[in-house]
């Protein structure tokens, strides 16, 4: 009987063997005549996946893709993560099929064990003369690790020598609430909660439904964005991801360890036993704490612009003058005035995300993807994808971009369908650029945020805040930069995360701990909060999480070797 | 175990393996090569579904080895580093683990409660209504939930059960059962009855429909029998409706069964928030977040090869038990 089965399973395995490599075959020939193409500037088409969503991406079919494709040849299929996702990358290293370009984020760590990316040192010196420009200085920052020092993303996330000119995180409140109280001074956790309990004394309801005094965003990941990040920054540190790190012995520990914070995460619970914090801040979903912003009721968040800027743009097209009053203004709110917001420290060029090659690649292939990044990081290419097309988005008067008042006003307040239409913005995150602030050789600057542009792209009710403040942006109430020294690790958050499983199990069930336990200490009665944070203090000084600890400690230690900016 | 005799149809009566053995002896059993030249036909049809299963359901089962492996995907198979049973060792002695198995199986064994219970009980009463265009109304309304994506219905529970305007703590207050919005969401031990409870309301009309039409096969004249007989609505239902739909229930029972660990994450992760991850976490979700996402593909691989013996095992310890006590089964 035995041998019966075995015969007729030799058929079916070879046939099934034969139809695997049929269609093994037809899928890479395709892939290859697609780029089979003249190196200079005939088409050529390469895949693309980027580890963040792009809801506004159309396919290169906008104003600034098309005259991409015109200059370089060059099409983009490009993919984009939806959400959270961080299966794509771990799913592409296992079937071993990668696009041609990719902008992994904090996947990079596992590309390179997969040995998926090109090391681009030598293409850079050989073929990218505006990359090898711009990162003059800071090549070392590109290189992976002390071990291995090859470079393998070129950062396109941070602009080289970016200055900020606007601060859009801090404590955020609503400008109304500003108005009505005669914009008092907010500095303090204090003050921040007196000016939010006076008004909400006064108008209990807006729009005849209930006012929310104060809701953070506490869904999935962005908990540390409105919620335990929040803590570090009110108490005078800059932002490290989950790590306080020793500026003298580059020792780490989780941050929730330090004892200020905690009293950070007390104010927060006593914010919800008075019925400040709304109830739902830890329950309800990403699009329900928008929705409640862009109703106007919300006095007070603590989040980053970024994240709520699409809700606080209903706002801003409304008709209604007291509803374009309820967006939000910046403060840089700490625990006591003993504490600075760090938010503007200067931490070099922090290297971190960016663009990577693949070994999808032929030999060829990658010099014509390094020569189209390095257009891109021309002059030609960068204002083009900043500014847009000359005549149509921007104009030259006096030598001068200008950006005439009708298209600011639709790239203010219908941000989305113009960046579809346009495709300014969409092409910033493809190539290294300059960052705010730097200018090219006509003395114009590279990007469009600089303090003059900034200032006319507020609305009326921005501006008419700020000048009671005495301040031009946001940011003129921060601590400036010179106040507040510099990291010689960049930003740890932008560090390749180790791809040891001793860091990374360790980090994943500290993750686990931390949006467990604070939101249980915040819900709590007062009484308990003291023993529910203790309990998770105990819980992240397990050996396991002790370990991540010092692994990470040897990660800075390095990289302040490989950068030279140790002391 | 009974198997599939070619071109024949599997015999779920149970006269059948005693009547197979004694033709058996009675007749020289033919070749197998004999059988197959006559019945060629059958076999050249059924040989592209055979490579399907092949290539797609046995050929990835080697993908288990890695389970075995340090595995590293820029590797060749035999430059991996073996180490035995070292990530299953890792699985069982984490905490974590059990948290997960012991949430995938309360919900999917409520699941399974109340998502038998409930259709067959709907399926009845529907069958019970005498105007065809009501009926009719009824079943569509009742099943269109179906066809709504998790994604939306995780939002229209959320909507429901909220404190500002939720609909349901509204009615609650209205009613003066309770005196403040009470947050559902926030309680970890009411998870469990929330997915299952929105898992009921999606999924119920669905299901009823293959009790609808099991319960059309069942012969009319049964009933007029048990009405001649003094039997009322109730006696019908429980004496003529039911046994007559009992075939399928346990056939959809015991394919259920196999799939109690493999209840999926969306649900949990949908519903789910910061505050009740002790009690939605599933078995899915750990080997994402613990597997997947970090790379660990053994660790994985390990996780989904506990998911898949303890599947089979409990199809046939219910496949089996079945067969003892009802004499209907499935293999």
């Amino acid at each position: 009987m035995v041998s019966k089965k075995v015969k007729w399973v030799a058929p079916v395995a070879l046939a099934s063997i034969v139809g695997l490599t049929a269609c093994g075959g037809g899928s890479s020939s395709t892939g290859d005549s697609s780029k089979a193409a003249d190196t200079e500037t005939g088409p050529v088409e390469f895949s693309m996946f980027s580890a963040d969503p792009n809801p506004n991406w159309v396919g290169m079919k906008d104003e600034v893709g098309k005259a991409i494709t015109e200059k370089t040849g060059v099409t983009l299929n490009a993919e984009y993560a939806i959400g959270g996702d961080t299966q794509k990358i771990p799913l592409m290293i296992a079937s071993g099929e990668y696009p041609d370009l990719i902008m992994p984020k904090g996947d990079t760590s596992k590309l390179v064990e997969a040995g998926a990316l090109v090391d681009l040192t030598d293409l850079i010196d050989k073929y990218a003369p505006n990359i090898k420009k711009m990162f003059a200085e800071d090549m070392n920052r590109l290189k992976y690790s002390k071990e291995d020092q090859s470079i393998y993303i070129i950062p396109t996330y941070n602009g080289v020598g970016q200055t900020s000119f606007d601060a859009g995180g801090g404590f955020e409140l609503q400008l109304e609430v500003l108005k009505e109280l005669g914009y008092p001074e907010i500095r303090t956790l204090e003050d921040y909660e007196n000016a939010i309990k006076e008004y909400y004394a006064k108008h209990p309801t807006i729009n005849g439904q209930p006012t929310i005094p104060m809701t953070l965003n506490a869904d999935d990941w962005k908990i540390m964005i409105g919620v335990t990040n929040p803590a570090f920054l009110a108490t005078g540190l800059p932002d490290n991801g989950e790590f306080y790190i020793n500026p003298e012995t580059f020792e780490v520990k989780m941050h929730y360890k330090r004892p200020e914070e905690k009293e950070y995460f007390r104010w927060l619970n006593k914010m919800y036993n008075e019925g400040l914090l709304d109830k739902e801040t830890f329950t309800q979903k990403d699009d329900q704490y928008k929705a409640k912003i862009s109703s106007g009721r919300v006095l007070g968040t603590i989040n980053q612009e970024w994240d709520y800027s699409e809700a606080e743009n209903v706002l801003k097209g409304s008709s209604d003058a007291t509803m374009q009053n309820r967006i939000f203004g910046h403060f840089p709110v700490t625990l006591s005035e003993e504490y600075k917001d760090h938010s503007f420290m200067d931490v070099g060029f922090p290297g971190g995300y960016g663009i990577g090659l693949t070994t999808n690649l032929s030999e060829e292939e990658q010099i014509r993807a390094i020569k189209f990044i390095d257009w891109m990081a021309s002059d030609e290419g960068q204002v083009l994808y900043q500014w847009g097309i000359e005549g149509k988005h921007y104009n030259v008067e006096n030598g001068k971009r200008v950006i005439p008042q009708e298209i600011q006003d639709r790239k203010t307040k219908d941000t989305a369908a113009f960046t579809k239409e346009t495709g300014i913005g969409q092409y910033t995150t493809m190539a290294p650029h300059y960052g705010d602030g730097v200018k090219d050789a006509t003395d114009n600057y590279y990007t469009t945020n600089f303090p003059e542009q900034i200032q006319s792209a507020y609305t009326q009710p921005e501006k008419d805040a700020l000048k009671e403040y005495g301040a031009k942006t946001w940011k003129d109430l921060f601590p400036q930069p010179e106040e507040l020294g510099t990291s010689p690790w960049g930003a740890a958050f932008n560090l390749p995360a180790p791809s040891d499983p001793a860091y990374t199990v360790a980090f994943q069930k500290q993750t686990d701990i931390v949006r467990k336990r604070i939101p249980e200490a915040i819900l709590a009665t007062p009484d308990k909060f003291d023993a529910i944070y203790d309990g998770m203090i105990k819980e992240l000084n397990a050996p396991d999480i002790v370990k991540m600890e010092e692994i990470f400690s040897q990660q800075v230690k390095d990289t302040v070797e490989l950068w030279g900016t140790g002391k | 175990m009974e198997t599939l005799t070619p071109g024949g149809t599997s015999k779920n009566s149970p006269g059948a393996p005693a009547a197979e053995a004694n033709a058996g002896k009675r007749f020289k059993k033919p070749s197998f090569w004999r059988t197959a030249l006559q019945q060629k036909y059958l076999y050249l049809m059924s040989l592209p579904f055979v490579i399907w299963a092949f290539v797609f359901s046995y050929l990835p089962l080697w993908g288990w080895t890695m389970a075995f492996q340090n595995f590293k995907p820029a590797k060749g198979f035999f430059a991996q580093e073996w180490v035995g049973f070292k990530h299953f060792q890792e699985l069982f002695t984490d905490d974590r683990f059990y948290l997960a198995l012991r949430n995938t199986l309360a919900m999917s064994v409520m699941g399974l409660v109340v998502g038998f219970i409930i259709p067959v009980i709907f399926a009845m009463l529907l069958n019970e209504l005498r105007g065809m265009l009501f009926k009719r109304f009824v079943q569509t309304v009742s099943y269109l939930p179906h066809f709504v994506s998790w994604v939306v219905v995780a939002g229209i529970v959320t909507k429901m059960l909220s404190t500002q305007g939720g609909a349901i703590n509204d009615l609650l207050v209205g009613l003066h059962i309770i005196n403040e919005p009470v947050q559902f969401m926030a309680k970890g031990e009411w998870f469990w009855y929330i997915v299952t409870a929105s898992d009921v309301w999606k999924e119920m009309g669905w299901s009823t429909i293959i009790y609808l039409a099991a319960i059309t096969g069942i012969d009319q004249e049964q009933y007029e029998a048990a009405r001649v007989d003094g039997a009322n609505r109730y006696r019908q239902m429980w004496h003529i409706t039911l046994p007559g739909i009992r075939t399928t229930i346990s056939v959809l029972f015991i394919m259920q069964v196999g799939h109690l660990l493999q209840i999926g994450f969306e649900k949990q992760f949908l519903l789910g928030n910061n505050l009740v991850q002790e009690y939605s976490q599933v078995l899915e979700l750990y080997a994402l977040q613990y597997g997947l996402q970090m790379g660990r593909f053994s660790y994985g691989t390990a996780i989904s090869i506990f998911n898949s013996v303890v599947s089979v095992i409990l199809l046939f310890t219910v496949n089996g038990i079945f067969k003892k006590v009802s004499k209907e089964s499935i293999m």
